[in-house]
């Protein structure tokens, strides 16, 4: 019979594990501490209890459990702004009128912030205040983490990735499969050239499960011209570190990739496909590492429309039919990739039918913000996942594309556990197959 | 049954009221400013004078959501809405209430008829009952809501209740239920800044920044 | 003067002076219908007066301007020889006497002394209180004293316009005097307050009609006055109701509004939180009254009207200015220095915030050993 604390040890590195109560609580006051500043500050005081963030979150909607409200989810981190750094926070201690978070309370949490939120970002749009929730979510997940309670899957992926650059050990390291990969798709693969104009980089996902993709990269950038190169020492886009909430090591797996870079000296630096791999390089790894980055991030995409866009690109058209596009929540929703992938499309002869009224606002697949990692999350990740199939089968289309291997793996696993009719198709891999030589 | 009560309400509380209003106000927004800002130094999808723009745009498109989720959300938002609006026009175009806020910025508008205040009052207050039936029972709210959301709730009520029984001679002297009226709105002003009512005040802030941060990186906003 | 008892009735100074029965029925069924009295009150009323004797009737004026008194001889119902002569006998007031110094005091002693425990006392002007008592004196004594000596043997107290009711204008701000109303000073009689400045002329002759005619008390509003006079507001039987609630207001007193007769609230009129008969009843035996005229209601009739901001500003009016009502100049005043000290606190609360959480930062600092912690 596991008792609730078992079970919760039983979900906790071992590391994290051997924390003392009193160090846990510290360290989520250290991480909470850390991320209050003026935005933080602003959005955590902006919320009316509405609760009408739930009725965006796919989490929600399936169980009609209150406790998935996307709000609820940072109110540790709340309380502890609200009793440490408010405006009337001296009143609050005197009176007693906030108290403090409790281990117990963070406890509970984790399964909320963790195995319960994707990160999609859904609830920040539909926010009457304007809080960006999910950003909170994020900020609480690093407090999370400083408590010793990240999920064990993500924190072991994120304390391998960061010490050796990849998220698991492997019989042979990922530099041997990518090479091995070009050698069974007949593609070469420019591997550490000293310079080169753009720097690649290739998902963890797609070298385990998807290795065509990883081939399709190759062969467009050498069907492009374009000198380009993977880099031994800083090869695998996801970024573990962002998914289990820890600052330091989500800014230290991505100096990886910026050191490479600039090693390099390259001009653009490509992500795959993933989601989250493009937002956090992006959007979040500048901050981090103090300084605007000396190159381009570029979503493999985005890439190819403006390749596409500049005439340096062809693409044969497509025998696909009625066609729906998955916007994978970190790269359309989140990070405002929107119009590349449908550029793409339409240049293979395929009419995109959207899910929604507007690009991004379609269901998340699910497995994002490490969810799909977490074996105990599986369960509720399945319940949420009815909102997102149902939601691809009443576009009718026939086929659906995507374009993060992340979101391909939770539909493919999907498939496995419905018996869904249903396979998710890379946009890259599709691209990589209608390369059209050019007529000069 | 004098008007003494009126005196004081409109005399030396709401002096009260007006300076804890102001001081209030603003030790809550310059404690939110003046924390830590970090800058961000990624690369821009849209240029500033885009992002400014899709920031001020925000501050009005956040008001109603987008078509996806109104299904969800529609019938909560409306239900919200109206009463600020039902609120807003009694406010600002009852006779009483023009001479009141046009003292203050030395302004003269025109009035709506009482009749019109009246029924507006009244549904607005239907609305507010509504409201707070919907916090007690619907699953989310119940678990959201705390003292603060009940509190503000009562404390808006209570002055659009005064003043209904003040038009309708109800509950007392005419006088005096005026200066209940007037030292519920005192109270309102009191508490505005202790709690979410703030969220007059927040709303223009978080939402131009948010659309400005979502525009600049080329996102839905 | 000789016992009032052994007087004739009123029935019989009435024949004696020629009032036909039938005159003074109607004059009662028409004091009867301002009294808001059932239809055949009048004719009880006229028996009972008829059958009454006269009461003594001690009035006493101390800070006051005479306008109360003037308001009485003004009277069209009963006219004011119709009361002196026919139903009551006003055995003292030093005004309207013919008698003076000595003989008037002693008129009143004695009518004091005949009629002791059952005369009426009527006062108008407040009564100073301030040095002893002394800014009000005759025949070397104070008004308090006075007043004090005659309430003794009184069975009712009759306070005549708002001085005496409740201190009215020796009352208002800054108040040198000490002036106090007459109820501050007895306490163990009881008193009706027919308060205004003045009180309409048939308001008080018919609350002196309506305590003779029920020989008791009438039914008083809180502030003790007659409820049959002072029940309703003048805002809620003016004639110009219909235009406060359309929202027609004049803005002006000669603009297109004031020419048209329409609502003065803007102007100041404080008629909604006014008890009057000033609407109804009206003056000059219902010629018109100050609103009708044009001009906004002072409020005269209620305590402190005086100190209850300006005639001219509406009553919502904010009244914590330097001169009584807000100048907007004085509002942005107000607001800024307290913006600014609450910029100054917010400045302070965010050096605190950025401290704790620079604490909650350092490792090995528990922060949580200077507050209570409540575990759940």
């Amino acid at each position: 019979m596991s008792t609730p604390a078992a079970e919760l040890h039983a979900n906790l590195a071992p590391e994290e594990s051997a924390i003392a109560s009193g160090e846990r609580l510290a360290g989520a006051m250290r991480g909470f501490a850390r991320e209050v500043g003026a935005l933080s500050a602003l959005r955590l005081e902006s919320c009316i209890h509405c609760g009408i963030c739930a009725e965006a979150c796919h989490f929600y909607i399936a169980t009609e459990d209150p406790k998935y409200t996307p709000i609820l989810k940072v109110e540790p981190f709340k309380q502890v702004f609200k009793r440490e750094a408010s405006a009337f926070a001296p009143i609050y201690r005197w009176l007693g009128l906030k108290r403090d978070v409790t281990v117990a309370e963070l406890e509970e949490w984790q399964h909320l912030l963790y195995e319960s939120c994707n990160l999609c970002g859904r609830c920040s749009l539909i926010c009457p205040m304007g809080i960006d929730v999910a950003a909170l979510i994020e900020q609480a997940r690093r407090g999370m983490f400083e408590a010793g309670l990240a999920p064990k899957e993500l924190y072991e992926k994120a304390a391998r990735q960061k010490r050796t650059g990849q998220p698991e050990e492997t019989t042979e390291p990922y530099r041997e499969k990518l090479l091995a990969i070009g050698r069974q798709f007949g593609v070469s693969i420019p591997l550490d050239a000293p310079q080169a104009d753009v720097m690649l980089t290739v998902s963890r996902t797609d070298i385990e499960q998807y290795p065509k993709a990883v081939a399709s990269l190759a062969r467009v950038m050498a069907h492009l011209k374009v000198p380009c190169t993977f880099r031994s020492d800083g090869l695998i886009a996801e970024n573990y570190g962002y998914y289990a909430g820890s600052r330091d090591w989500q800014r230290d797996i991505s100096r990886r990739l910026i050191d490479q870079a600039i090693a390099c000296q390259a001009k653009v630096l490509i992500v795959p496909e993933c989601g989250h791999a493009y937002s956090a390089l992006r959007w979040q790894a500048a901050e981090l590492y103090g300084a605007p980055l000396p190159f381009k991030v570029r979503h493999i995409t985005e890439y190819v429309a403006d390749a596409l866009d500049e005439g340096k690109l062809e693409l044969r058209a497509a025998d696909a039919g009625a066609t729906a596009f998955h916007d994978p929540c970190m790269l359309v929703r989140k990070a405002g990739v929107m119009e590349a992938p449908r550029k793409i499309m339409r240049a293979l002869g395929i009419l995109p039918t959207e899910m929604t009224h507007h690009i991004g606002f379609d269901y998340c697949c699910g497995g994002g913000g490490g969810v799909v990692d977490i074996e105990r999350a599986a369960k509720l990740r399945y319940r949420a996942m009815e909102n997102k199939l149902r939601e691809i089968d009443d576009t009718m289309a026939r086929t659906f594309l995507t374009s993060c291997s992340d979101c391909r793996r939770t539909f493919d696993d999907a498939k496995r556990h419905f018996d869904w009719e249903k396979t998710p198709q890379s946009l890259l891999e599709l691209v990589a197959d209608h390369l059209q030589e050019q007529i000069r | 049954m004098t008007v003494d009560l009126v005196n004081f309400a409109r005399g030396p509380a709401l002096k009260a009221a007006f300076i804890i209003f102001f001081i209030g106000v603003v030790w809550r927004l310059v404690n939110v400013l003046l924390l830590k800002h970090t800058r961000d130094l990624s690369e821009p999808r849209r240029g500033v004078a885009a992002s400014l723009l899709g920031g001020l745009k925000a501050i009005g498109s956040r008001s109603w959501p987008h078509p996806e989720f109104i299904p969800r959300t529609g019938a909560g938002e409306a239900l919200g809405y109206s009463y600020h609006i039902g609120l807003f026009i009694v406010i600002l175009f009852f006779a009483p209430h023009v001479a009141f806020f046009g003292s203050f910025v030395g302004l003269h508008w025109p009035s709506l008829p009482n009749s019109v205040n009246t029924i507006i009052s009244v549904i607005t207050f239907t609305l507010l009952l509504a409201v707070l039936f919907r916090r007690v029972t619907h699953r989310v709210l119940r678990r959201l809501s705390n003292f603060d959301d009940y509190f503000s709730w009562f404390v808006v009520t209570l002055v659009i209740v005064t003043g209904l029984m003040a038009t309708a001679h109800v509950g007392g002297p005419y006088p005096t239920v005026l200066g209940l009226h007037i030292l519920s709105f005192d109270l309102l002003l009191i508490w505005f800044p202790l709690g979410k009512l703030m969220h007059a005040f927040y709303l223009f802030p978080t939402r131009a920044i948010d659309g400005y941060l979502l525009t600049r990186r080329g996102a839905p906003s | 003067m000789p016992e009032l008892d052994s007087q004739p009735t009123i029935g019989a100074l009435l024949d004696r002076n020629g009032v036909s029965r039938r005159a003074f029925m109607k004059y009662c069924t028409a004091m009867a219908s301002v009294l808001a009295m059932p239809p055949l009150a009048g004719r009880a009323m006229a028996e009972q007066l008829r059958a009454a004797h006269r009461p003594s009737v001690i009035y006493l004026s101390f800070q006051e301007c005479t306008g109360c008194l003037e308001s009485l001889t003004r009277s069209f119902a009963p006219s004011i020889e119709s009361l002196i002569f026919n139903v009551i006998s006003l055995d003292y007031d030093d005004t309207l006497m013919a008698a003076a110094g000595h003989q008037a005091e002693e008129a009143r002693d004695q009518a004091m002394k005949a009629n002791y425990g059952k005369y009426l006392l009527v006062v108008d002007g407040s009564v100073p209180t301030g040095e002893g008592g002394v800014y009000n004196c005759a025949a070397g004594r104070t008004a308090l004293d006075i007043l004090t000596d005659c309430a003794r043997g009184a069975a009712a107290i009759v306070c005549v316009g708002t001085c005496s009711s409740f201190g009215g204008i020796p009352f208002a701000n800054p108040n040198p005097t000490g002036a106090r109303p007459v109820s501050d000073i007895i306490g163990d009689k009881p008193i009706i307050n027919v308060s205004g400045c003045p009180p309409i002329p048939e308001v008080i002759t018919g609350t002196l009609l309506q305590y003779v005619t029920l020989g008791r008390v009438p039914e008083l509003d809180a502030h003790r006055r007659p409820t049959v006079f002072f029940g309703n507001t003048i805002h809620d039987r003016c004639y110009r109701r219909p235009f406060y609630d359309r929202g027609q207001f004049a803005k002006t007193f000669d603009d297109e509004g004031a020419r048209s007769g329409w609502c003065l609230y803007e102007l100041g009129c404080k008629g909604p939180t006014t008890y009057n008969a000033c609407a109804t009843v009206k003056w000059n035996d219902g010629v018109s009254f100050p609103i009708e005229t044009g001009h906004p209601c002072l409020g005269c009739a209620e305590p402190n009207f005086w100190d209850a901001g300006s005639f001219y500003s509406p009553i919502p009016t904010p009244r914590w200015g330097k001169a009584g009502e807000v100048r907007p100049a004085e509002a942005a005043e107000l607001a800024i220095g307290a913006a600014a000290a609450g910029a100054v606190i917010g400045a302070g609360s965010v050096l605190l915030a950025k401290h704790r959480t620079q604490r909650l930062q350092t490792p090995g600092q528990d922060s949580q050993q200077d507050s209570p912690k409540k575990e759940v």
